[in-house]
């Protein structure tokens, strides 16, 4: 069938204006243009800023610290991007961490080998994350509550099934993992990367991606286009628990042990990540490359910090500063 | 009073018999009987909270009714939800469940419609198709937008409405579904929206329209349907009526 | 660009206001606790540092983010490897966190002093290091010995309840398994509860255990948050029921001098600190360090909580200490 274009009223010069780029100067003094690069600008910053204070920041070595040190909250902001961008939050995410390194922990024990232990952490974790999705969605209760839930619910389980006793896991693969070298970046790192790149053509090359957004952005209308919304937040929920089974295994690979403690700044520290990323906290917009830079920035004012024998004390006051300024930033953006 | 005449099933694209719909002690309508032949304009008028807007989401898939049995070109209870009745062919521009702010124009004109590319088992967006795509379809209903990436929420409310209505009419859709479509229009865009209705008419696209402007109504359908509080009261043929008579239907004045 | 220039004014202020001024030590420590959000590790942070200026020794004392964050502790370690510290002071977070974080170091050669818990000592040979001495105060013997203040204060064949932390914790079952050891056969253990470290727990399962035990002659808890929960609860029965806690903390020792609480066990994460401090200095000498040394525990009751009190964080009275011996 074709359109009615050879009569439509023609009073008006129609269709479409070509797409101008705006010019490098507008971009510079447009406010919402830092909001969106504010991880970048903060990562540049923080970069100089210690690359001259202390001398040791930019050496290569601790340039590999740093991205190694980012690995695992790279991965975990990953997850908690995919659910933010549904306008949902997942509170339970570093428990998961937790109960996926129980597991492993444990599954290793039992001898079952070092890949049914890992595969095995990640399809629990997925799991918690499909069930978050499912009483979100299905029962109607608030992403909040639910995660809140979860998370006070697996930590109970770690609890249980580990004894509150930490596993050793002396696995070469792990070990290996964790420490070895592939070109200039640490495996892990190049987990992160691997995670990256797939996240961010799942979001901005797949229709599942654009499903994403739309629902995050306007539920109710993506549904009214037939967009199944519950089936992209159950979806969205998965995904950041899958992600926090990998993170798990590079855990566990980093400390050679699965213990039943929840580290609680990796889960403060995804969020914060996730909103130096520029990632809406209301749905509907959303990057992967900025939450990860978002990361290591986080764990780069961490790093340099310590460099500059910051106390311990000030330094959560730093990340609070930096996170609060970034959701400053934000309010410009359009 | 009412002059509901039955046509024959194998006539109407849509119809629907019982109909009803509550929210909680709400109660949009009840017992609704409604018919729109293929080929026709069909118009639905009636005062503001009628039921107009969630008779056409329970008829498109969007809401669920509480009773009653629909039919979509012969089948019966068609749809569960909006993806399969946009399956079917049926477009439509809702009153207020219009667009994704946050996503560009040609996002939105391509929702859950989206061109891809199949890359061994991966299906990856084409999205240099979508926006070329995007700008023709934009420029034969003359739309003016600024830019096909632009995102929608720095739209004006009339370009927005002009943009669900494309995306409504450009699918090649067997029925379209309007919900005041020309409520946030200027007169030149109304202008348009009659135009591209009357092509679509011609075209053998069966259309559905809400709207509160009767001499409109007048002009573009062939059918009008009239609701007032939670039923429909009337029907008559668009050629037999009068604004008059019109105003007394919706008003319950006759 | 307003913003960037704030942030990189803050962060500027910071690290001017902050930064450790090199001066001419003897030598230079790196320290790394666990989490600052217990005191017991920033009365530890405080031995460290005053030991230091005692000693002109310059030192960087970071701690992880909270008691969960392994990897965190493990990161700033390693930012700390590839600094020119002299010595490492390390007290993980658990056995094996900051193992592979402590590998440069060893191949720096640098000495690796471990206080407080514990690294795995296998882990470790499998990384190839091992660590140059390891100061720390053993649990079970402070448990042991509260084992025997409660010989001392109840009839032979009394009732006794234990009040534990976190289930499953090395420490508390370390401090439990001390004090059964030293009460076994002479007293009767009716009852064993988790109260998670917390005061208020530890103060409802004491009055449920009062209830269901009336002629219960005393309590251990594993810290003395829980016992002064527990002391709460005995007062409150009206009951002459003795309740011994274990760490020492101020709170404890005001508590026994004002004749509440029976008794604690104090343990000295000041002296650990400080003593790591001094095997930090002694290693710079070359000296050889002994592979462990018992950091001081000592019994306070009322004769000598205000001496302690006095002293805090230090020990009320001398304590014994070899690592000063040798630095003599
Ligand atoms: N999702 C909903 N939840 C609760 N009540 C609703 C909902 N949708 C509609 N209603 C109620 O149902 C009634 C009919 O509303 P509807 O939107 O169908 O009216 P309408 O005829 O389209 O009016 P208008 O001309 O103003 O668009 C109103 O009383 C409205 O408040
Ligand atoms: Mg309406």
């Amino acid at each position: 069938m074709s359109l009615p274009a050879d009569n439509a009223p023609a009073s008006r010069q129609a269709g479409v204006h070509e797409e101008s780029r705006p010019s490098l100067a507008a971009l510079l003094i447009d406010p919402s243009f830092w909001a969106d690069w504010a991880s970048v600008v903060g990562l540049v910053g923080l970069v100089i800023l210690f690359g001259v204070t202390s001398p040791v920041f930019l050496s290569v070595a601790n340039m590999q610290a740093i991205l190694l040190a980012a690995a695992i909250l790279v991965v975990l902001s990953i997850g908690q991007t995919f659910v933010v961008a549904t306008s949902g939050i997942d509170l339970s995410l570093a428990a998961s961490v937790m109960l996926g390194a129980v597991i492993l922990g444990l599954i290793h024990a039992a001898g079952l080998g070092i890949f049914a232990a890992c595969v095995l952490a990640v399809l629990a974790t997925s799991a918690i994350g499909l069930m978050n999705g499912l009483l979100i969605t299905a029962g109607r209760i608030p992403d909040f509550v639910v995660t809140l839930g979860t998370l006070s619910g697996i930590t109970g389980l770690g609890l249980i099934l580990s004894g509150g006793e930490p596993t050793m896991v002396g696995s070469t693969f792990l070990l290996k993992l964790a420490s070895g070298y592939l070109g200039p970046f640490g495996y892990p790192v190049w987990v992160a990367i691997a995670a990256v790149l797939v996240a961010h053509v799942a979001l901005y090359h797949t229709r599942f991606g654009v499903h994403l957004l739309a629902t995050g952005g306007q539920a109710e209308s993506a549904s009214a286009l037939g967009i199944r919304t519950n089936r992209v937040k159950i979806a969205a929920y998965t995904i950041s628990g899958f992600c926090a089974g990998i993170a798990s295994i590079l855990l566990v690979a980093r400390i050679g042990s699965a213990e039943p403690q929840i580290n609680t700044s990796l889960l403060l520290n995804s969020v914060a990540a996730v909103v130096l990323g520029g990632v809406s906290l209301f749905g509907g917009r959303a990057s992967i490359l900025g939450p990860a830079i978002g990361a290591l920035m986080l764990t780069a004012l961490v790093n340099g910090l310590t460099l500059l024998s910051v106390s311990a004390f000030y330094q959560p006051l730093a990340v609070g500063v930096i996170v609060v300024l970034a959701a400053l930033i934000m309010r410009y953006q359009k | 009073m009412s002059t509901v005449n039955h046509i024959a099933p194998s006539e109407a694209i849509l119809a629907c018999q019982g109909l009803s719909k509550h929210f909680g002690g709400i109660r949009a309508f009840t017992d609704v009987g409604f018919q729109a032949r293929r080929g026709e304009v069909t118009a639905v008028i009636g005062d503001n909270g009628a039921g107009k807007s969630t008779l056409i989401r329970c008829l498109v898939g969007v809401h669920v009714p509480d009773g009653g049995t629909i039919y979509f070109d012969g089948r019966q209870q068609p749809f569960s939800n909006p993806d399969e009745a946009r399956k079917s062919g049926i477009e439509t521009v809702h009153q207020n469940l219009a667009l994704i702010d946050e996503l560009t124009v040609a996002q939105n004109l391509f929702l859950n419609r989206e061109i891809v590319r199949r890359i061994g088992p991966f299906a990856l967006l084409d999205r240099k198709a979508m926006k070329d795509q995007a700008r023709a379809m934009l420029s034969r209903l003359s739309i003016n937008v600024p830019s096909v990436t632009q995102r929608v929420r720095r739209l004006s409310g009339g370009q927005r409405q002009a943009i669900s209505i494309c995306r409504a009419a450009g699918s090649g859709a067997k029925l379209v579904v309007m919900d005041e479509p020309t409520a946030a229009l200027g007169v030149q865009e109304t202008a348009n929206v009659e135009a591209l209705i009357r092509k679509l008419r011609e075209q053998g696209v069966s259309v559905i329209l809400i709207s509160h402007n009767f001499d409109q109504v007048r002009r573009l359908s062939d059918q009008i349907w009239v609701m007032r509080a939670g039923k429909m009261v009337a029907t008559v043929r668009s050629s037999e009526t009068t604004g008059n008579e019109l105003v007394a239907l919706v008003t319950g004045a006759a | 660009m307003r913003m960037f220039n704030c942030l990189a004014l803050g962060a500027g202020l910071l690290a001017t206001t902050f930064a450790v001024p090199a001066h001419a030590e003897d030598a230079k420590v790196a320290a790394i606790v666990k989490g600052l959000d217990n005191p017991f590790f920033q009365t530890m942070q405080k031995g460290i540092e005053e030991q230091a200026k005692a000693d002109g020794v310059g030192v960087n004392v970071q701690a992880a983010a909270n008691m969960g964050d392994a990897t965190g502790q493990a990161d700033k370690l390693t930012a700390m490897a590839l600094q020119d510290y002299d010595c490492y002071l390390v007290n993980p977070i658990s056995v094996s966190n900051l193992v592979q974080a402590l590998v440069p170091v060893a191949q720096k050669k640098k000495p690796i002093v471990n206080i407080d818990s514990t690294i795995d000592a296998e882990q470790a040979k499998a990384a190839g290091f091992a660590v140059s001495t390891y100061i720390g105060t053993d649990n079970v013997a402070a448990g042991a010995l509260a084992g025997e203040e409660m010989l001392k204060l109840v009839p032979k064949g009394s009732k006794v309840a234990l009040v534990a932390g976190i289930v499953g914790d090395v420490g508390s079952n370390a401090r439990i398994k001390g004090f059964k050891q030293a009460v076994e056969g002479k007293l009767d253990v009716v009852v064993m509860v988790s109260a998670d470290w917390d005061r208020e727990k530890a103060l409802t399962a004491a009055t449920d255990i009062l209830a269901a035990h009336p002629d219960l002659a005393g309590f251990f808890a594993a810290n003395d948050i829980m016992a002064l929960g527990v002391e709460r609860a005995v007062q409150t029965s009206g009951k002459d029921v003795k309740v011994i806690g274990l760490d020492g903390i101020v709170d404890a020792l005001k508590s026994v001098a004002a004749g509440e609480l029976t008794a604690t066990v104090a343990q000295y994460p000041y002296v650990v600190g400080a003593m790591g401090v001094e095997a930090c200095k002694l290693a710079a000498k070359g000296k050889e360090l002994p592979a462990n040394v018992p950091a001081p525990v000592l019994l306070i009751n009322k004769d000598n909580a205000e001496a302690s009190l006095k002293n805090f964080p230090r020990p009320g009275g001398d304590y014994p200490d070899p690592l000063r011996e040798m630095l003599k």
